[in-house]
């Protein structure tokens, strides 16, 4: 398929020419995208192609394309780090012009005084965190690790991660934005708009937050986030980072005013305890179960594997089955990392002794092993960077996450028997790595403050393997069946498994939800400033009478 | 190996863009966070080792066609290899640097390496190295210096001089200061002279792999007739075509030690003393084949297999090349022996060092992006506020050399011979 060669050389008239592509080759590049074998036609790993790419430089000229590609009916799909099968146009046959935002992306400024950053798309999170590490300040890093776009996680998807549970979530965090709407209007929100600058999202000025990002964001489905400014925290360390050892395990020292502890617990009742006394007692800089990635059976041959650069994959086999980490891997069995942070060496102490008194009052405990020097380095650094975050694909090379349903401790340890006892029902076919039932990951919080999070199941399985690739859509719709069965709301594999499928089907879907009206709003909305409709449908919508009537006012 | 062999490494690639930057731990500002020059430059997805990976799976798949713009992203790359070391960090057994050498190799057996490697070519075919110069002339640089001529006898080492510095005139003082202290430090070697022949590992890089094999045939053959069993060299690509190359693709036993390893050593052991003070600041550049990829080669024949179901392991298991082992420390040590030299570190250092844009043919091919690539080097090292940038291959001096003129700027730019001769 082929951009009209009258709008390609409109294009190139903004970006120029160098700026603007439809070989082939490189359109593939941008439909080549993780988890599209489990959603595509004969589990073809490419989503449909873009019919160019175009990497425009700034606000302008995201503007001016997007106005040639309303004249030309062609649909808008901007990325910016760019991964997930989302990022890529959603359906085959459809002109889509694929922005590529990797030229905008500068730090623009840093407001130290009222701990701010501004941002462009291309900037991420690790980049803001080495910048603002140097004033004192730090950013959420989200859960996919600091190779993220701050903006994309900000403004058009999910923004929890490790350090949302003190820092905030990112759609909390966003303090503004500058939005180009799939017609080509520039729109600044909240007291950016009465030239007040960027410090409230919600005015004074227009505030569309919770129409344009809600809870998970537009997905690239609804024009193009140029600029956000971003809510940062307090940062009690160095202005940088002085790393030690080699790769792949590198590590970072734990300052005399931090601690990296990973707490075990006997059982999951006493885990949810422990949680809810991190919380009322405000502990915790960095709070998530994230090591468990590997899976329970094997998280603990895994990272004593990888922290030593002279071993291989092929050791974490032997090392399973040696009875002392047996032994330290059921001590890890149900755990979780704490990252403790404080202005002061007697500030950490307190903060050890509540620590200490709550492990006594839950029956809870560090786990030694992973609490010695080493172990502790290493996740020091995994926690404070979120370098290490596609670890995700160390098995296999494939990971697709299920469940994840967010509430508090005590609704997430109910889920936690059946995400179990299903994922280990599903490894008995060897289709997906064996790595026991409990590969559960997630924030200890996505609230600041805590109180609601998940937990997602980590699949591993290989993209390279048909039979493997249908083994982990095969997990995905046992998880679904499985929560329906509960009466659970359904999962990230719902998620994921929607993008393709029709637009009936998701239709019919959405149409069951509880409260149908917010997406009959949603599609008033998106007339209003798509009425081309050239953005996609990752921002959710309902057809004019599909779900209920909205209720009546009494 | 083929692009077929890489396609599940091309599956199991997310797009996760870690090629595209140093790696993340290793991040310490915004302006010097990126890893891949070549990305940075061509900007287009394309340009990335992961871009690389999907070229190659779209070509097998018969999705796409090489064309001008394919061309030009397979080609226009240092091959670094910093994208393999970033990978890694997560991705740890793929292969990325590998794949997209395979992919060079499929355009160049297809036909479709750019024209503008061939002068390079050619001269190598011609005279056995990568300059366009006579190789009667090769051995011109040592002729007042009273080296031993293995043609004609025999010593236990072999000095290789390289291209670079065997021809660069402006180089040369560098491969002639190594020699004086290889005598000094009464080491029992010689040089081949005009029988010396390139390495082949430039050509090697960029997929024309049987030039690899004819220089090595030629030089280990001109080696084993002249008694050496180790090959001293002050030029990084030599050393890691000797010691990783020709291990692998020729069978090689040559022990290869590079002139900072030996003075490092000569430094612990007392034989090189260095007394005179060189005040200067200064911040060290790890050239790619004496740093990241600079390590052992370990034979390996294997293939993949499965643990827990689906976990992807080698049979046996495969060595990892990650940059985790290479010669980070020799050069440092020897800079710190200088008396009155501080050495001050740029951001980008050992495995997460930008490259200095010479590697892949770049600097044959793609001349601009090769400067910009320098460029960038240069501005990171006066951000140390350096006197001086050193390094221990030819050709990033050259590259340094000539991006420094171009700015008009002050940096000195210096092999660590040139320090190490300045002390003595």
């Amino acid at each position: 398929m082929e951009i009209s060669r009258d709008a390609y050389r409109a294009i190139e008239d903004i970006v120029g020419t160098e700026n603007v592509t439809d070989d082939p080759a490189f359109l593939d590049s941008y439909a080549f995208e993780w988890l599209a074998e489990l959603v595509r036609p004969n589990r073809s790993h490419y989503m449909p192609r873009p019919w160019a790419v175009v990497m425009p430089a700034s606000t302008r000229e995201v503007q001016a394309v997007t106005k040639v590609c309303n004249k030309y009916k062609i649909k808008i799909k901007p990325i910016s780090t760019g991964w997930y099968h989302w990022a890529a146009p959603m359906k085959d046959n459809e002109p889509t012009v694929q922005l590529d935002l990797r030229r905008m992306n500068r730090i623009i400024d840093i407001d130290e005084k009222n701990r701010f950053a501004i941002v462009e798309p291309y900037v991420i999170c690790a980049q803001l965190q080495a910048e603002a590490m140097k004033l004192g300040l730090n950013c959420n890093i989200i859960g996919a690790g600091s190779s993220t776009s701050v903006v994309a996680s900000a403004c058009a998807y999910f923004g929890g991660g490790p350090s949302s549970h003190y820092m905030g979530n990112n759609s909390d965090n966003l303090l503004g934005q500058e939005w180009v709407t799939p017609v080509g209007k520039v729109v600044r929100t909240g007291s950016l708009s009465s030239g007040a600058g960027w410090f409230c999202s919600e005015g004074p000025g227009p505030s569309v937050r919770g129409v344009t990002r809600g809870n998970l964001g537009s997905r690239g489905g609804l024009g193009t986030y140029t600029k956000c400014a971003i809510k940062l925290a307090d940062w009690p360390g160095p202005t940088e980072f002085e790393v030690k050892g080699r790769p792949p395990g590198y590590r970072l020292p734990v300052g005399e005013n931090f601690r990296a502890y990973t707490i075990g617990a006997p059982n999951w009742d006493a885990w949810a305890n422990c949680y809810y006394a991190i919380y009322d007692n405000g502990l915790g800089y960095i709070f998530h179960r994230q090591l468990n990635l590997a899976g329970a059976n094997l998280a603990t041959a895994l990272w004593l594997t990888y922290i030593d650069p002279t071993k291989t994959l092929n050791d974490v086999e032997t090392l399973a089955k040696d009875p002392e980490i047996i032994a330290i891997n059921e001590k890890a069995r149900i755990s979780f990392q704490l990252i403790l942070a404080a202005q002061s060496v007697d500030g950490i102490q307190l903060q050890d002794k509540i620590l200490d008194q709550i492990l006594s009052q839950t029956g809870c405990y560090k786990v030694e092993r992973y609490c010695q020097q080493d172990m502790a380095e290493f996740t020091n650094m995994y926690m404070q960077r979120l370098g290490h975050k596609h670890c995700n694909f160390i098995w296999a090379g494939g990971y697709m996450g299920s469940w994840m349903q967010a509430g508090t401790p005590d609704f997430v340890k109910g889920y936690v028997p059946t995400a179990i006892k299903g994922f280990e029902e599903d490894q008995q076919s060897h289709l997906l790595v064996e790595c026991g039932g409990d590969a559960l990951m997630g924030c200890g919080s996505t609230l600041g403050g805590g109180g609601y999070f998940g937990l997602e199941q980590f699949v591993s399985y290989d993209p390279a393997s048909d039979a493997s690739i249908d083994a982990c859509i095969k997990h995905m719709e046992d998880a679904i069946a499985d929560c329906v069965a509960q009466g659970l709301p359904l999962g990230k594999e719902l998620l994921y498994l929607q993008i393709g499928w029709s637009d009936q089907r998701i239709w019919d879907g959405m149409a069951k939800a509880p409260q149908t009206f917010v997406l009959d709003f949603q599609r008033q909305f998106k007339e209003a400033v798509d009425p081309n409709s050239l953005g996609d449908r990752n921002y959710p919508w309902l057809p004019e009478k599909w779900g209920q009537a909205p209720a009546q006012a009494k | 190996m083929t692009i077929q062999d890489y396609r599940a490494d091309a599956l199991r690639c997310t797009r996760c863009a870690y090629c595209k930057w140093v790696p993340l731990d290793l991040m310490k500002s915004w302006r010097f966070s990126k890893g891949c020059p070549s990305v940075e430059y061509g900007k287009f997805h394309s340009y990335s080792a992961g871009g690389r990976l999907i070229t190659s799976l779209s070509l097998m798949d018969g999705r796409s066609t090489v064309t001008d713009k394919v061309k030009d992203s397979v080609f226009m790359c240092n091959m670094c290899g910093s994208c393999d070391v970033a990978c890694k960090v997560c991705r740890y057994d793929m292969e990325p640097l590998l794949a997209m050498h395979a992919l060079r190799a499929k355009l160049v057996e297809d036909g479709d390496l750019p024209e503008a490697f061939q002068p390079m070519l050619e001269s190598l075919r011609k005279d056995y190295n990568t300059m366009g110069e006579p190789h009667e002339r090769r051995g011109d640089w040592a002729k007042d210096l009273g080296v031993k001529d293995l043609t004609k006898t025999t010593a236990k080492y072999v000095f290789h001089a390289g291209c670079r510095y065997s021809f660069d005139g402006e180089q040369s003082e560098v491969a002639r200061t190594a020699v004086e202290i290889l005598k000094k430090a009464g080491v029992d070697f010689g040089i081949m002279g005009a029988a010396e022949s390139c390495c082949g590992g430039k050509a090697f890089s960029i997929g024309v792999d049987q030039q690899l094999h004819n220089s090595a045939d030629h030089n280990l053959a001109a080696w084993k007739k002249a008694g050496v069993d180790t090959v001293i060299t002050p030029c990084a690509d030599c050393y890691y075509a000797f010691k990783r190359l020709y291990t692998k693709h020729a069978g090689s036993t040559i022990k290869v030690v590079h002139m900072v390893e030996l003075l490092d050593q000569m430094v612990t052991d007392g034989r090189l003393k260095m007394t005179n003070p060189v005040p200067m600041k200064v911040t060290y550049h790890d050239p790619c084949h004496l740093g990241r990829q600079g390590e052992d080669y370990v034979p390996w024949d294997g293939v993949e297999k499965k643990i827990f179901g689906q976990a992807v392991v080698y049979d046996p298991p495969r060595p990892r090349y990650n940059g985790a082992f290479g010669v980070y420390d020799a050069p440092r040590n020897v800079l710190k022996a200088i008396p009155g030299v501080e050495l001050v570190e740029m951001e980008r250092i050992k495995e997460g060092a930008w490259c200095c844009g010479a590697g892949g043919g770049a600097r044959e091919a793609y001349p601009k992006f090769s400067e910009w690539t320098a460029g960038e080097r240069i501005e990171e090292a006066e951000s140390t506020g350096a006197d001086a940038l050193v390094t221990a291959c030819p050709w990033c001096e050259r590259n340094f050399i000539d991006a420094v003129r171009g700015t008009k700027g002050k940096l000195e730019v210096l092999d660590i011979l040139q320090l190490v001769a300045m002390a003595l």
